[in-house]
């Protein structure tokens, strides 16, 4: 710990605070999404991997703790496995246009979904978050089952979550001032520019 | 319904802020390891008690108004459909239970206090100031979210209407909380730098929180309770 840098240490609250407060936005449109990793996929673009698994760490944590359900804890490995993704995909430039983040963001999406469906099936019964949790109720009425009515559930709100997520940090990117990309070398490179 | 820490002198609030961590920590183990159905709910009416002996009703309505929700599903999906309505209670429980006691530290444990706490158990100032930092952060940022909707709202940006117009409204709304927060890092970076915040050096809290034997006993207590039940569901 004594050895994160005061850069990294100044950065790591702000994204976790825009983690959660982007919910603000997603309310605004009345989207049914969370957006919650925003800050978490800045991070693995500007600083790499272990700044991210730190963010998404510190987020989970705060959430849970701020919002006072301990169940969110449960799903820390969601917010880790969108960590290392994203820093992979920043590290192979897959920011570097609207159709590349389009499609990492997607394969974020299937990776978020797969981690969180066992959670929510194992932990929860399937019962989660209120826009989710209704699809799966339909589902279920409908016939499917439970495991599968979940993971359906979980795909519907995860995919375009993620997809989002990757087009606003790609939208981040490209107009950070000169300045500030300057203190921050990574973010060239999840341009593809370096 | 945001519930925070709510000024008070009951005995929860006194406690050393590690007596409330390892509480809530030993009635998660409990809502897991306990025979169900009736260990959790058990369980969730014994804090129930609790709340009520720190006279934090509030915390009470607030698990209440987040439980509901979930009562409702599970009782849908389990009970009618699935035909397990046992399942249901089990898990409802679970869920009540680990919602008081989290609500109840939140409300008798200050952020300020955790931190004293944990800098006097010689924990790094860089983690410490990363859970105060965060804390202050989060509301901070959640309200220039909201500013930023109503000011782009001002200069006429329609956040309704379909899809596409919503989708590409979010951006004009993220991109100016992001790139405002991410000016901040630089003067936050020079002022911990001069702070010496990378120095590995022990601080000194200036007040910490007060402990005491019997505290530490019943946190041991705690602990060793939650070792036994798991121990006893395992070779029973």
């Amino acid at each position: 710990m004594t050895a994160v840098s005061p850069r990294l240490l100044a950065l790591i609250p702000l994204a976790v605070g825009i983690n959660l407060a982007m919910g603000k936005f997603a309310a605004a449109t009345s989207f049914p999404l969370f957006l919650d990793t925003v800050g978490t996929v800045l991070v693995a673009a500007l600083a790499g991997p272990a700044a991210a698994l730190l963010t998404g760490l510190v987020s989970q944590t705060t959430f849970t703790v701020l919002d006072g359900r301990l169940m969110w804890l449960a799903f820390l490995p969601v917010q880790l496995g969108v960590a290392l993704y994203a820093s992979w995909a920043a590290r192979r430039g897959l920011f570097a246009s609207v159709p590349l983040a389009l499609v990492s963001g997607t394969g974020l999406g299937l990776l978020a979904a797969t981690l969180s469906w066992p959670i929510s099936l194992l932990l929860f019964g399937g019962v989660t978050a209120g826009g989710v949790t209704i699809v799966t109720t339909l589902l279920t009425a409908l016939g499917v089952p439970l495991t599968w009515a979940v993971y359906a559930a979980s795909l519907s709100s995860d995919v375009l979550d993620k997809l989002i997520t990757f087009l606003l940090v790609y939208a981040v990117l490209i107009s950070l001032p000169a300045r500030m990309a300057a203190r921050f070398p990574a973010a060239a490179r999840a341009l593809g520019r370096a | 319904m945001i519930v925070g820490y709510v000024a008070g002198k009951s005995p929860l609030h006194q406690a050393h802020p590690f007596t409330g961590l390892v509480l809530a920590g030993t009635v998660v183990v409990l809502a897991f390891a306990l025979p169900a159905p009736q260990g959790p709910a058990a369980l969730a009416v014994a804090l129930t008690a609790l709340a009520l002996l720190a006279r934090l009703p509030r915390v009470l309505l607030a698990a209440l108004g987040f439980s509901l929700p979930f009562w409702f599903f599970l009782g849908v999906i389990h009970g009618l459909i699935g035909d397990a309505p046992l399942r249901a209670l089990t898990v409802g429980a679970q869920i009540t239970a680990m919602l008081i006691v989290f609500l109840l530290v939140l409300a008798t444990v200050h952020p300020a206090r955790l931190v004293d706490a944990l800098l006097q158990r010689g924990v790094p100032f860089s983690l410490a100031y990363l859970i105060s930092a965060t804390l202050q952060a989060v509301p901070r940022l959640r309200q220039q979210a909201a500013d930023v909707v109503d000011a782009q709202r001002c200069r006429g940006l329609r956040v309704q209407g379909s899809v596409w117009r919503r989708v590409r409204a979010i951006v004009p709304l993220a991109i100016p909380l992001v790139l405002g927060a991410l000016g901040e890092v630089d003067e936050r970076a020079m002022a911990l730098d001069a702070r010496g915040a990378a120095a590995p050096a022990h601080r000194t809290p200036l007040e910490p929180p007060p402990d005491s034997i019997s505290q530490r006993i019943v946190r041991w207590l705690l602990a060793a309770g939650a070792a036994a039940v798991i121990v006893w569901r395992i070779v029973a």
